[in-house]
């Protein structure tokens, strides 16, 4: 019954990303004298041309665009900080043993290609494993370094608990439902069944599977591991879990929800505005104090998601998935330029705290403006695109008024939303504030820009701000 | 023939007995058990629905599928997790869960 649901032929993507990562890995073994950064060159360029083999007729197909993107930054990432990569894992300057960290993101990534087409709960289980397994590799990456190792070791449990529950909640949605396929008729069929054992039961088995779904997207009270491990972990895999691992869990969640479009229920409306609320107020009240600046993007990655779920709680159909998509294309070309950054601060400053920043508005001008435009998309400043997502995110929450007895539950949600996007600029600007307001140290020399690092910055701040003032110019918000 | 309730029922509580080591205790060693336990307790369920959704002895074959998938990944896990934790051992002498402290707030 499953097999009828798929084609081959729509799993190319899929097929040739394991096949690029299997070559990469092959060619470590046996060509030994070949320069790793080569397999990065090849395994980024391998990924964008999977993209072109991509058919748009899936419904989830932006959020597989947005992952194969994201693979490809974290893996030309991974090459600007090779120097730190090499270190880390052989103690030397020697490249031995670093390719896995270019052919890993390419796996993972064809999990979550794989994720967004499936139809059933099989699937997503399947391609959902393939993803969080390789991140629990690249997480705990760098072995000679404490701090990768507890990022390893504290995402590799609290994964697998989620995985657990994941897997649970599958077993109960089979034996309530009579079937893996995630269909509105299925979900509407037990939820109004005539005995009322089936639709706890079944309502037991969604909140099992939305609880795996919310470990991904960073929802509370699934976000323990977010700021641990974004710090701890290697930077390009940082910004792979930030990016394209929360894209994996935003299909879920979508998929997860979509069943439920026509029905607006209150109790699972109110289960989720609890849940973005409490999202949104760890997120954005916790970054608050931070001072490692991959720490502050991994609040910032939980409150972000907070935002998303805004867009969940009015509507599971199709246009909150785009909704869903648009936000997260902003998120990722934010986050990635901030990332970026991080890395490049880190390889010739040697340091991760936002104290590394100081003075770059000084010593490199064109660099800082460049992080500047990105955290303030991230903060939601007008003329960036972070700006129209954000206001999106508050436009949907409005026309969720619509629902009449939730208005009260609605309006709470708006104000700790408020109060969420006004900490975000106080935190964003620290950044800001440390570039140009600190005066440079003696020994501060200005940082020498990697080509890499130079041009994709260059391209997605000139996105944000070109997706940002386009819609108030053409005037269609 | 056993009632379908009476699996369910066992994989329920082995599923919380592993939930609740997994929030208890304290050695990673242990905690890794509890998780596989969790796997376990579904695989129960699954297996158990197969039947009961079943015709005259004939099971539907989908819930086993499914669970042979997570034997497979549970395999991948433990492999990928005991290396994590060697590694863990040799950088802190401990397996410990209260040796983590390099990361907090």
């Amino acid at each position: 019954m499953i097999s009828a649901t798929y084609t081959w032929a729509q799993f190319i993507p899929e097929f040739t990303l394991v096949g690029l990562a299997t070559l990469i890995l092959m060619a470590d073994c046996f060509l030994p004298k070949l320069p790793k950064s080569f397999y990065a060159l090849f395994g980024a360029a391998g990924a964008v041309a999977a993209a072109f083999f991509m058919n748009g007729e899936a419904e989830l197909s932006q959020f597989r665009m947005l992952a194969v993107i994201a693979t490809a930054l974290t893996i030309l990432l991974a090459y600007d900080y090779r120097k730190i990569t090499c270190e880390a894992v052989s103690g030397t300057d020697s490249e031995e043993g670093s390719s896995e960290l270019y052919a890993l993101p390419l796996i993972a990534c064809a999990g979550i290609c794989a994720l967004t087409q499936a139809k059933d709960i099989i699937m997503l289980f399947v391609s959902l494993e393939v993803v969080t397994l390789s991140s629990y590799v690249l997480a705990g990456y760098f072995r000679r370094n404490q701090g990768s190792i507890e990022a390893g070791v504290k995402y590799l449990i609290l994964g697998a608990m989620s995985t657990g529950l994941l897997v649970f909640g599958a077993a109960w949605y089979y034996g309530m439902t009579g079937t893996f396929l995630l269909d509105a008729a299925v979900v509407y069929h037990v939820f109004f069944a005539a005995d009322p054992a089936m639709s706890v039961g079944f309502m037991l088995a969604m909140a099992l599977l939305l609880a795996g779904a919310f470990f991904k997207t960073g929802t509370a009270p699934m976000h323990i591991w977010i700021p641990d491990v974004y710090q701890g972990a290697p930077t390009p895999v940082s910004a792979f879990l930030a990016v394209a691992s929360k894209t994996a869990g935003f299909a879920v969640l979508c998929m997860l929800l979509a069943p439920f479009a026509d029905m607006q229920l209150v109790p699972m409306l109110q289960c989720l505005v609890i849940l973005t609320a409490i999202t949104l107020l760890i997120g954005n009240l916790g970054a608050i104090g931070q001072t490692n600046a991959k720490r502050l993007l991994g609040y910032s990655s939980i409150a972000q998601a907070g935002f998303i779920m805004v867009f969940l709680i009015n509507g599971t159909g199709a246009e909150a998935q785009a909704q869903v998509a648009s936000y997260l294309t902003a998120y990722l070309l934010a986050t990635m330029a901030a990332f970026y950054a991080i890395a490049m601060v880190r390889t010739q400053r040697g340091s991760e705290e936002i104290s590394a920043f100081r003075a770059l508005g000084k010593t490199n001008p064109v660099i800082a403006f460049l992080i500047t435009v990105a955290f303030a998309s991230l903060a939601g400043v007008p003329l960036t695109y972070g700006f129209i997502v954000k206001f999106d995110s508050f436009c949907a929450l409005v026309n969720a008024y619509a629902l009449e007895d939730m208005s009260c539950w609605f309006t709470t949600l708006l104000i700790i939303m408020i109060i969420g996007a006004a900490a975000g600029f106080y935190y964003y600007f620290k950044v800001i504030r440390e570039m140009y307001w600190e005066k440079p140290q003696a020994e501060d020399k200005p940082l020498c820009i990697p080509m890499v690092t130079a041009g994709v910055m260059t391209a997605c701040v000139i996105l944000l701000i070109a997706l940002g003032t386009w819609p108030l110019l053409t005037g269609n918000l | 023939m056993t009632p379908l309730a009476h699996y369910l029922i066992l994989s329920g509580i082995l599923f919380s007995i592993g939930l609740a080591g997994v929030l208890i205790r304290k050695n990673i060693i242990v905690v890794f058990m509890c998780l596989e336990m969790m796997l376990s307790a579904a695989n129960i369920s699954l297996v158990a629905f197969s039947r009961a959704q079943g015709t005259e002895g004939v099971p539907v074959y989908d819930p086993q599928v499914l669970s042979l998938f997570i034997v497979a990944i549970a395999a991948a896990e433990v492999a990928i997790g005991l290396a994590l934790i060697v590694a863990m051992f040799r950088a802190r002498k401990s397996v410990e869960s209260t040796a983590i402290t390099t990361l907090k707030d």
